[in-house]
């Protein structure tokens, strides 16, 4: 075949499972690169216990010697465990951070590496790589969960009271919209070229819209109002409800479905982004532009 | 003979970019009142020519900019190139850095959309049927970034052949065979960061024959490499012409394209000015030759090209080392001109350590058709 000087008819073009087999070649191949940083794994222990820290003893400081104020923290947030609470919203704001970073600088990263252009020379869909590369960032978000747990409950004592099953639940649809936002974020890189000042600013809104440390219900009137059209929000407020009170489905029902249909659209205007980008790409040349 | 790659009347502008141009508020300037600048950021796509359609200045810019390739809010990098490339042949793409070389190979490759034209792979459209031209192409772009170096030669290739569909059953011993005949056997398993610029070349030479294809388009394969590389690369490239391949390749090395292309199109500011084989371009300067000349000036100042009507410089370099002075001219009229050429060098106080008369090259015929070297 090598030596066939050049096969007209080719291989069977296209087809979902070559383009599945061609996506989680792209999971592996992200996932074998970043394992070649190790210092990026010592972030994935370390960082979930550095960064809730600042706000967990802010508010011990706040809630007094004896934790005289606990009580009003409790009146406002519905429990008394501040530190679960702070740990679920600084977790799912981290996934967040990761995403945006990760798969937002994905394509990006790839036309600085020089590695976009040939890829799209393939006949595997580009579409079928982002999937690739949105796995690759699941699967890291979902790892990164479990090693926090471990972290948390080691150092926090951090306990989870309710159903682990319908956590995992809530978290892939909670990661889901996230993985659209990141979509959408890839393709404006590419044509924005800049992913630093993006990710300062949406992240910064979704830690104070979202209820990273405090119950969304503190927050003025009109904040409140622009804190319902995001989808942490949900995601917080149901994970919170689920792994510190011990909620059923019947009481998450609703901010599950909202964040299904979060899910559903951001995924779609990802998905419209990333096409956009790519004819523009295609029309004005500016994937070989820095 | 059989035609598999077909480029007819391709044309490819891109929008104008300045620095300053982009307008932040409506009240701001969009001009940077650079010559060319129309007073509009760009038409938006529509196809239409820039230009502010009034003054006497902006058309005589607009012509002005047009002979260099330029069309107001518009650049122009490929203006109606056309041509084929048959089985088992080596098509090359000659001309300086900016001629229009990679966007022709890049719109081959389907990264680029043609304004218009068109261009097909073994039959099949590049925009109509994008995936399966892109399944009947190797292609290798310019540059030793195109592979991942956090990966080994290897795990580069086994991503890359289920990219291009290769069958699960087949990726192992495709790899291993395209990594034998690349002679990168023994560096398989190592990380790509620690291979040369060669063997980084060849690996994506490798990674291009992986689904074996019948077309190859290789840009500036031998950019960068060392000479030994450099001839080895050109040696599996006639090797894979000789499987049948077509193979289009960019280059602006002159000896490169005479020796491996069977067929040339020199190009430049994106039109194709002459196509043909490379002794037949060289036949198209029958009544020249080029004198090469190793110069020792004795009073610093050489001025021949005053001295002598129907000479052209084609080549002048200065060997601070031993001090002396290698030229390469040609003489519109030998007969009349040598002996002028003789008294001007006398009389610029020059001695002559070296002479000799050679065949034109392909850059004396881009030099005769431009009036500029390749790397002007």
């Amino acid at each position: 075949m090598i030596e066939g000087g050049g096969n007209t008819r080719a291989q069977k073009v296209g087809g979902l499972r070559n383009n599945l087999r061609a996506a989680y070649a792209e999971m592996k191949r992200d996932w074998a690169v970043h394992l070649r940083y190790p210092a990026e794994l010592a972030g994935l222990v370390v960082w979930p216990v550095l960064f809730p820290a600042i706000y967990v003893f802010s508010a011990r400081t706040l809630a007094g010697p004896d934790g005289e104020s606990v009580a009003v923290f409790a009146s406002r947030a519905g429990t008394a465990d501040y530190v679960g609470y702070i740990l679920f919203g600084s977790m799912l704001w981290m996934i967040l951070n990761m995403t945006l970073w990760d798969l937002g600088g994905h394509l990006r990263r790839e036309q600085m590496r020089g590695t976009l252009e040939v890829s799209w020379t393939t006949p595997t869909s580009r579409m079928a790589l982002l999937v690739g590369a949105s796995m690759a960032q699941i699967t890291k978000s979902a790892l990164f969960l479990v090693m926090a747990a471990l972290m948390l409950q080691l150092v926090y004592g951090f306990r989870l009271q309710g159903s682990v099953g319908l956590l995992l639940v809530l978290m892939v649809l909670s990661i889901l919209p996230v993985i659209g936002l990141g979509l959408v974020f890839a393709s404006l890189v590419v044509w924005l070229k800049e992913v630093n000042s993006m990710v300062f600013l949406v992240r910064g809104i979704f830690m104070v819209f979202c209820g990273i440390t405090y119950p969304v219900e503190v927050l003025p009137g009109w904040m409140q109002a622009i804190s319902a059209y995001l989808p942490l929000t949900y995601a917080i407020r149901s994970m919170r409800a689920v792994g510190l009170a011990g909620a059923g489905w019947a009481d998450v029902r609703s901010d599950a479905l909202a964040l299904m249909v979060f899910a559903a659209a951001f995924l779609v205007v990802g998905w419209l982004s990333f096409r956009a980008v790519e004819r523009m790409a295609a029309r004005a040349g500016t994937l070989a532009h820095f | 003979m059989d035609a598999v790659v077909t480029a007819e009347d391709l044309r490819k502008r891109f929008p104008r970019k300045r620095v300053g141009q982009r307008r932040w508020f409506p009240w701001g300037r969009r001009g940077n009142g650079r010559p060319g600048d129309t007073g509009r950021s760009g038409n938006g796509g529509t196809g239409s020519d820039g230009g502010n359609g009034g003054t006497n200045a902006s058309a005589a810019t607009k012509a002005a900019n047009a002979s260099n390739g330029d069309d107001g809010d518009w650049i122009v990098a490929v203006d109606g190139v056309s041509f084929t490339v048959q089985r088992g042949e080596i098509f090359g793409l000659l001309g300086p850095n900016g001629a229009g070389k990679s966007t022709t190979i890049r719109m081959l490759s389907t990264l680029l959309e043609p304004s218009s034209g068109t261009a097909t792979i073994c039959g099949w459209d590049v925009r109509r049927d994008p995936m399966q031209a892109r399944a009947r192409l190797g292609v290798v772009l310019a540059g030793d970034r195109s592979l991942y170096w956090k990966l080994s030669g290897r795990e580069n290739l086994e991503f890359f052949a289920t990219l291009y569909h290769v069958p699960p059953g087949e990726v192992t011993w495709r790899v291993n065979r395209v990594l034998e005949r690349m002679e990168l056997a023994d560096r398989a398993d190592e990380l790509v960061e620690r291979y040369s610029t060669g063997m980084k070349q060849r690996l994506s030479l490798a990674r291009a024959l992986l689904a074996d294809p019948p077309v190859l388009l290789l840009d500036e394969p031998t950019l960068g490499l060392d000479p030994q590389s450099a001839r080895n690369l050109r040696e599996l490239i006639l090797e894979l012409k000789r499987e049948g391949r077509a193979i289009l390749l960019t280059t602006h090395y002159m000896e490169e394209a005479d020796y491996l292309c069977d067929r040339v199109a020199i190009i430049d500011h994106g039109t194709i000015i002459a196509m043909d084989s490379p002794a037949a371009l060289k036949r198209r300067l029958p009544h020249e030759r080029v004198f090469r000349l190793e110069l020792k000036e004795t009073n610093g100042a050489l001025r021949i090209k005053d001295r002598v009507p129907g000479l052209t410089v084609v080549d002048e370099r200065r060997d601070e080392a031993t001090g002396t002075v290698h030229v390469a001219l040609t003489l519109a009229d030998p007969q009349r001109d040598l002996a002028a050429l003789w008294t001007g060098l006398a009389q610029s106080g020059a001695s002559v350590l070296n002479y000799s008369v050679q065949e034109p090259t392909l850059e004396d015929v881009f030099i005769s058709m431009t009036g500029r070297a390749l790397r002007d």
